[in-house]
């Protein structure tokens, strides 16, 4: 009961969001009426063409009435076409998130054990020498932008040793090879980060009393860790995975371009370059609910974690 | 003389004659020969063997082998209507399928093609094209006059958004004149109407594309050695060889061309790592680079492409001479090409006409003289400088806002303040011909003429800068209608003289051009004008 009182009330914070977003994505693109008739018709239109499309697509409604049109439109399927991919919007989006998804899958895969085991491993012994590897590493890959990353690995493991393929089209299939590099970039950011996190909880939990009461006890480090530690270290890392995972579906626009993989990322920086206004707004959209959908989960996960949180707290408002 | 034959065996066009004495005499070098007497409809076969160059260009070493599957890095734009695309990239994916009048190699020489022979009258304003035979659709419907003359009225056709209008706007009329023969009346002479056919915008479509709904990519229909098997913009393009083809067969099964976005540096990395087998271009950034890979062969050439920062005479304050003329005297067109392009090409001389093309006229260059900017300056009543904004798209990579930002410290010295509004490229050529300071890439064309008639001509469809001057207009047909090279060039003295003189543009260099294919392409020759036919491209067998 609680549960769904929580994720009722979730869902409506999540719909007032999205109504905003779709408010102003659509006065940012669609308020200067000519510009859209161009960038639909094509440069070589004439005034004519321009005119009549806009009276035939109901462009000479006001603002409002027009926005209340798109909306109900967008929440009844009908996304309308891309002019730069002349095909329909709704078509072109599940393809590309699900891309993106196995991309960001592939980096959790990675980012997630390794972050973890490292974090647990340097945050068990604070100062030891596995701290300190842990902790450089960390601090140099997060230092180190996606963009950068992504030149460096390529001359390495493309240019130089000739190991993997530069490109990522997935054209003629699947192919592991060439997702290695794409989730070898999202994954080196990530898991340093997760790997800091995770290390300042752990040692932070060490330090507990309970902790010294299980180690007076004679449990054994492994028990320890894996008994009474780690529960409540994984707390704030399992919120920073959550964070990740919008960032991982809309934020891999520079690595998604950098290795041509045809993703959620591309279609949107596609969508934007070209001025394909109702790809951009339908893209707009689904980021928008990928990331309010990770919140509840989050939330969710969070509240499973550590029952000290109440989910009907959380709810209701803590008074 | 009595060796040059025209493909149409009819007797020699009377200019023929001065350019045997010209080549002889060596007033025009064999090329120029070849080239000009191709126009006339001389077979150049025969020229070649008649010049003493025994088809050197054409010869082959290696036995071609034919199947394989050639993988093309390049852009998959939105394609609907071939005569209004403008991007070079999209009309080479066409050109599987879709084929021209007459083709233009890459050392320029115009050969039969769909037209398998041509002739023009004394005056040069009379052209009767033969048509082959043997050309059909892909539909089984025979290539006819109906279609040559479908294309060439809609080109010109009084609504035509397409560039062929400016083009072609020399036809009067075109009308059959036999079951497979075609005659194209002209108001003026133009001597290279046959090379101008060839343009990336001529492409004959079928008589019944518009009826059949005016979208090339949803119904394929062409009379080439390809068929269109699928077409994703922003993904790829397949093509697969036709069985059915009229003409010589061509080596390749299939063709993918994938679209790997805009970065070099990926296409690149694709090409080293084996993924694909060729890419469109590459630029002086990627230069280095693509020269330190192993098992790829980078090919260069000096088009005659350029970046043209040209001025709206009719927009303030560009509508005022002494202000167009003091930024070209401030600009500095040898620091351009040496910081921006790395010195990999030749400077310019603001007339947008190449040394490499061969109706070019030596024209001195404008020299640098910022004093002399600074005084007109002040005359035109900017005393305390002038703020105005150049804006670019980066088009073709990030060398032409490198050229800019050079540009922008030479201005600088003279007091002129040059912002530069830098907008992606995509976004770009919606206003490429709207802003009234505007950075514009412009391909390469066989002549200088061809491009000047398209870009400087009044009222032109790609006229950008709004120049408007009679006396260029005039100056234009009568160099275009010489077809012996020498008295070409030496007329278009008077019309590269005048563009200059009205210091429309600031066109500093001609950059070179590169682009990389894997070391088992075979015959790949590097277009001057990016026009790449694969018909006659293989892949060498392991």
């Amino acid at each position: 009961m609680t549960l769904i009182l929580f994720i009722v009330r979730k869902l409506g914070g999540a719909a007032a969001a999205m109504l905003t977003v779709s408010f102003l994505v659509y006065l940012a693109l669609e308020v200067n009426v000519e510009d859209v008739a161009v960038k639909v018709l094509g440069q070589f239109s004439t005034d004519a063409q321009r005119a009549a499309w806009l009276t035939a697509n109901g462009y000479d409604d006001p603002f409002f009435i027009r926005y209340g049109r798109w909306l109900w439109s967008f929440v009844t399927g009908n996304w309308g076409d891309s002019t730069y991919y002349r095909a329909p919007v709704i078509d072109l989006v599940p393809d590309r998130l699900a891309a993106s998804g196995i991309l960001a899958g592939g980096a959790l895969l990675v980012m997630v054990p390794v972050g973890l085991l490292a974090g647990i491993l340097a945050g068990m012994r604070p100062g030891s020498l596995i701290d300190r590897a842990v902790s450089l590493l960390s601090i140099v890959t997060t230092s180190i932008p996606d963009f950068a990353s992504a030149v460096f690995l390529s001359a390495v493991f493309v240019f130089w040793l000739n190991w993997l393929p530069g490109a990522s089209t997935m054209l003629s299939g699947f192919s592991l090879s060439e997702m290695v590099l794409p989730v070898l970039v999202l994954a080196f950011y990530s898991t340093g980060y997760l790997a800091r996190v995770t290390r300042a909880s752990m040692v932070e939990v060490m330090g507990t009393h309970y902790i010294r009461t299980a180690r007076l006890k004679g449990a054994s480090p492994a028990r320890i860790v894996w008994r009474h530690a780690l529960r409540n270290a994984l707390i704030t890392p399992v919120t920073v995975i959550m964070l990740q995972l919008p960032w991982l579906l809309s934020g891999v626009i520079v690595v998604e371009v950098f290795y041509a993989y045809k993703g959620f990322g591309t279609l949107l920086y596609d969508a934007a370059l070209n001025s394909d206004i109702r790809l951009v707004e339908a893209c707009a959209m689904v980021s928008v609910l990928v990331v309010v959908a990770t919140q509840i989960l989050s939330d969710i996960a969070y509240g499973w974690l550590n029952p000290r949180v109440s989910l009907l707290e959380a709810t209701m408002g803590n008074k | 003389m009595k060796d040059l034959k025209t493909n149409s065996g009819k007797p020699l066009h009377s200019s023929v004659k001065d350019l045997v004495e010209q080549v002889r005499s060596g007033a025009i070098d064999r090329r120029s020969f070849l080239r000009a007497s191709a126009w006339l409809g001389v077979s150049v076969a025969s020229a070649s063997a008649f010049a003493g160059m025994k088809g050197e260009a054409f010869a082959q070493t290696e036995t071609p082998a034919d199947g394989g599957k050639l993988r093309f890095a390049c852009q998959i734009q939105e394609l609907t209507d071939p005569m209004l695309s403008s991007w070079i990239e999209a009309s080479n994916l066409y050109r599987n399928c879709l084929e021209f009048l007459t083709y233009v190699d890459a050392d320029n020489i115009t050969h039969p093609y769909l037209a398998k022979s041509w002739t023009p009258s004394e005056d040069l304003k009379v052209w009767d094209f033969e048509l082959d035979e043997r050309a059909k659709w892909s539909n089984g419907d025979a290539f006819t006059p109906e279609d040559v003359i479908f294309n060439i009225e809609r080109w010109i056709a009084p609504d035509s958004q397409s560039s062929n209008k400016t083009a072609f706007s020399a036809v009067e009329k075109v009308e059959k004149t036999g079951d497979h023969s075609v005659r194209i009346t002209l108001s003026r002479g133009v001597s290279s109407l046959p090379e101008q056919l060839y343009s990336y915008t001529c492409p004959m479509v079928h008589r019944n594309f518009v009826k059949d709904g005016g979208n090339w990519p949803a119904n394929p229909i062409g009379t080439g050695p390809f068929a269109l098997a699928s077409f994703e913009v922003g993904r790829q393009a397949v093509f697969n060889k036709r069985a059915d083809y009229w003409g010589t067969p061509a080596h390749l099964d299939e063709i993918h061309y994938i679209d790997m976005g805009t970065d070099v540096t990926t296409h690149l990395a694709a090409l080293a790592s084996g993924q694909i087998d060729v890419i469109y271009r590459a630029s002086i950034a990627e230069y280095d680079l693509m020269k330190s890979l192993p098992n790829i062969q980078v090919l260069k050439a000096n088009p005659a492409h350029t970046l043209v920062m040209r001025m709206q005479v009719d927009a303030k304050p560009f509508d005022d001479i002494r202000v167009r003329k003091a930024i070209q005297l401030a600009a500095d067109n040898k620091q351009m090409l040496d910081v921006a392009y790395r010195g990999e090409g030749v400077i310019g001389a603001n007339v947008h006409v190449s040394p490499t093309q061969p109706d070019y006229f030596p024209l001195e260059p404008v020299a640098r003289d910022v004093d002399k900017a600074k005084a007109l300056l002040a005359e035109a009543g900017y005393k305390d400088g002038l703020d105005i904004e150049l804006t670019l798209g980066n088009t073709q990579g990030k060398w032409e806002q490198d050229t800019a930002q050079v540009l922008q410290q030479n201005l600088a010295e003279a007091g002129i303040r040059l912002k530069l509004n830098v907008l992606p490229a995509s976004q770009y050529w919606p206003v490429w011909d709207k802003v009234p300071f505007g950075l514009t890439y412009w391909a390469h064309r066989p002549l200088g003429s061809m491009t000047l008639d398209l870009a400087y001509r009044s009222g032109g469809a790609w006229n950008e800068s709004h120049f408007a001057s009679k006396e260029f207009d005039a100056a234009l047909d009568k160099a275009m209608a010489v077809v012996d090279p020498a008295k070409r060039s030496e007329a278009m003295k008077e019309v590269e003289q005048i563009l200059q003189d009205n210091a429309v543009i600031v066109q500093a260099y001609w950059p070179s051009r590169f682009c990389a294919t894997s070391m088992k392409v075979r015959n790949y020759k590097l277009h001057p004008a990016d026009y790449f036919r694969m018909d006659g491209i293989w892949l060498a067998q392991a």
